[in-house]
């Protein structure tokens, strides 16, 4: 018994550290305490309670569970990216994978320790929306790469992916490590994660409102754009299975409209609805504020919606029969142009990329712009979002 | 019918404890004794009462040697009144529930909406 007691007084007692500060005091109470209890079970029954009051205070229940949730998304991710050995340029991906888990795990440690935790639901749900597309990205990038980098043995295949992708050796895969391309990508996650975290930190003057309405704008936004380009991304060849004549013009023009209205609405919205301070120059920082963070993220979370949609979509269709079936349901295409298309949709993914660097920077734009035209609403009460900092340029929102 | 408090039974008893002598300070462990309850549920309930203003905490002047110090508790100005008014409020609901029990198929006619017989 003596050396249960003595472990359980050890790990309480490195576990107080973990509390918050202002609570802190509360866990060393029940520690000291527990020197009144008489030794044995009693002894040991108070320190399980203080260890209960510990995990509940630390709020340590949502914070284990967020990182085995983490532990068990990014694992199954991994398993459906991770090259098999046919696969000549396996290292590239291999690093990619490893380097996008470490991103994802490591950029909200540093961004707690400058910024500060989220503080609102709103933030949190935004980081682990896009933390899970991220996700979702990596076993989709997968699946597409194979299928691209992959020769077809002979025949019409073949030559479709001579003149498509050039020559190859017949049943292996082509090319070698695309480190390049690889380490683009894992430039432009970082750049895409960093934001996400610094626009739902504590530090950032962006009210949760801003971020719950700029988030919905961006998934109206994304999911039009998703109508408009479901496999890929091609101007001058757009292929829209699902919308045929005028309903597909319909959604084009919507489209247009909703990329620069969307953003601009949000920040219209979110400046109008954040209570500013009296004074005109704070006044109108704390608007472009809220214009400036309601138009990246509805522009970034568009972009991203539609991009895990559409490669999706894809990933898919170059996977299952049942979604090619209902792909080209009533179309009569030879299988020779189901390959066509499977490998034009694969090379026009890539396409979303100029969409996830273009709607973030059009949104913030059009954000600060629609903040700027609006004025914030008269009486409003205290409740858009959280109290400022103490000493920084926060609006009361 | 007597209002419903806006206290726990448990932080009930805590209020008690602590109103029993509200101008001493008082440890976690000689409440625990007194009103029964484990570290785990006393130690949240002093935490709410704090947060609430109707406690205050504080730690131990002096060490006593061979333990470490220790942190103490009393109820507030605020504390003993809202204590006072719940601890009232309580005995009130409990006698009125004895009432209650006392006559029988009372609270069953109360349910069904059924006048009480007239007393002869």
């Amino acid at each position: 018994m003596s050396w249960v007691s003595r472990i359980t007084a050890t790990a309480g007692r490195g576990a107080v550290r973990l509390v918050p500060a202002d609570r802190r005091d509360w866990a060393e109470a029940v520690w000291a305490e527990a020197h009144e209890a008489p030794a044995g079970w009693p002894r040991l029954a108070w320190r399980a309670g203080g260890l209960g009051l510990i995990v509940k205070e630390g709020q340590m229940a949502r914070t284990i569970g967020s990182w085995l949730l983490f532990a068990l998304t990014a694992g199954a991710a991994a398993w459906g990216a991770w090259p098999g050995s046919p696969v000549s340029h396996g290292a590239a991906i291999q690093g990619g994978i490893i380097i996008t888990l470490a991103l994802l795990a490591g950029l909200p440690l540093l961004a707690r320790l400058w910024l500060g935790p989220p503080e609102s639901r709103a933030a949190r749900w935004l980081r682990a929306g896009f933390s899970a597309a991220i996700l979702a990205l990596l076993p989709i990038q997968a699946a597409i790469g194979l299928f691209v980098g992959t020769v077809p043995r002979s025949g019409i295949n073949r030559h479709t992916f001579d003149i498509a992708i050039g020559s190859g050796i017949p049943g292996s895969s082509s090319g070698g490590p695309d480190w390049g391309g690889e380490i683009a990508i894992l430039i432009f996650t970082a750049c895409y994660l960093a934001a996400v975290l610094a626009l739902t930190a504590r530090r950032t003057p962006v009210a949760p409102a801003t971020l719950v309405i700029a988030a919905g704008a961006g998934l109206v936004l994304g999911i039009v754009m998703y109508a408009v380009a479901p496999a890929g991304l091609n101007f001058r060849y757009p292929y829209r299975p699902g919308l045929h004549g005028s309903a597909a013009e319909t959604f084009v023009i919507l489209a247009w409209i909703l990329v620069f209205s969307a953003p601009a609405i949000a920040g219209a919205i979110a400046g109008r609805r954040c209570h500013v301070p009296d004074d005109a120059v704070e006044a109108t920082a704390a608007r472009a504020w809220q214009g400036f963070g309601a138009g990246a993220v509805s522009g970034g979370v568009g972009a991203v919606v539609v991009t895990v949609l559409g490669s999706g979509t894809t990933a898919l269709l170059v996977k299952s029969a049942w979604v090619r079936d209902w792909f080209y349901h009533g179309q009569h295409v030879t299988a020779s142009a189901v390959y066509g298309r499977e490998l034009y949709a694969s090379q026009n993914v890539q396409g979303y990329l100029l969409l996830a660097v273009g709607f973030p920077i059009i949104g913030l734009i059009m954000g600060v712009l629609g903040a700027g035209v609006t004025s914030p609403a008269p009486g409003l009460p205290p409740g858009g979002g959280r109290q400022a900092d103490a000493g920084e340029l926060t609006p009361v929102c | 019918m007597g209002s419903r408090s806006e206290f726990s039974p448990q932080t009930l008893a805590v209020l008690m404890a602590l109103g029993g002598q509200p101008s001493e300070w008082q440890h976690g462990y000689a409440l625990a004794r007194e009103t029964g309850l484990k570290s785990g549920t006393l130690y949240p309930i002093l935490i709410r009462l704090a947060d609430r203003g109707l406690v205050e905490a504080c730690w131990q002047d002096e060490p006593v040697p061979g333990r470490p110090r220790r942190h103490l508790y009393r109820l507030t100005a605020d504390g003993l009144a809202s204590a006072t008014t719940a601890l009232a409020e309580a005995e009130l609901a409990a006698a009125e529930r004895t009432a209650s029990m006392a006559r029988p198929g009372a609270d069953l006619r109360r349910r069904r909406g059924v006048a009480a017989p007239a007393v002869p």
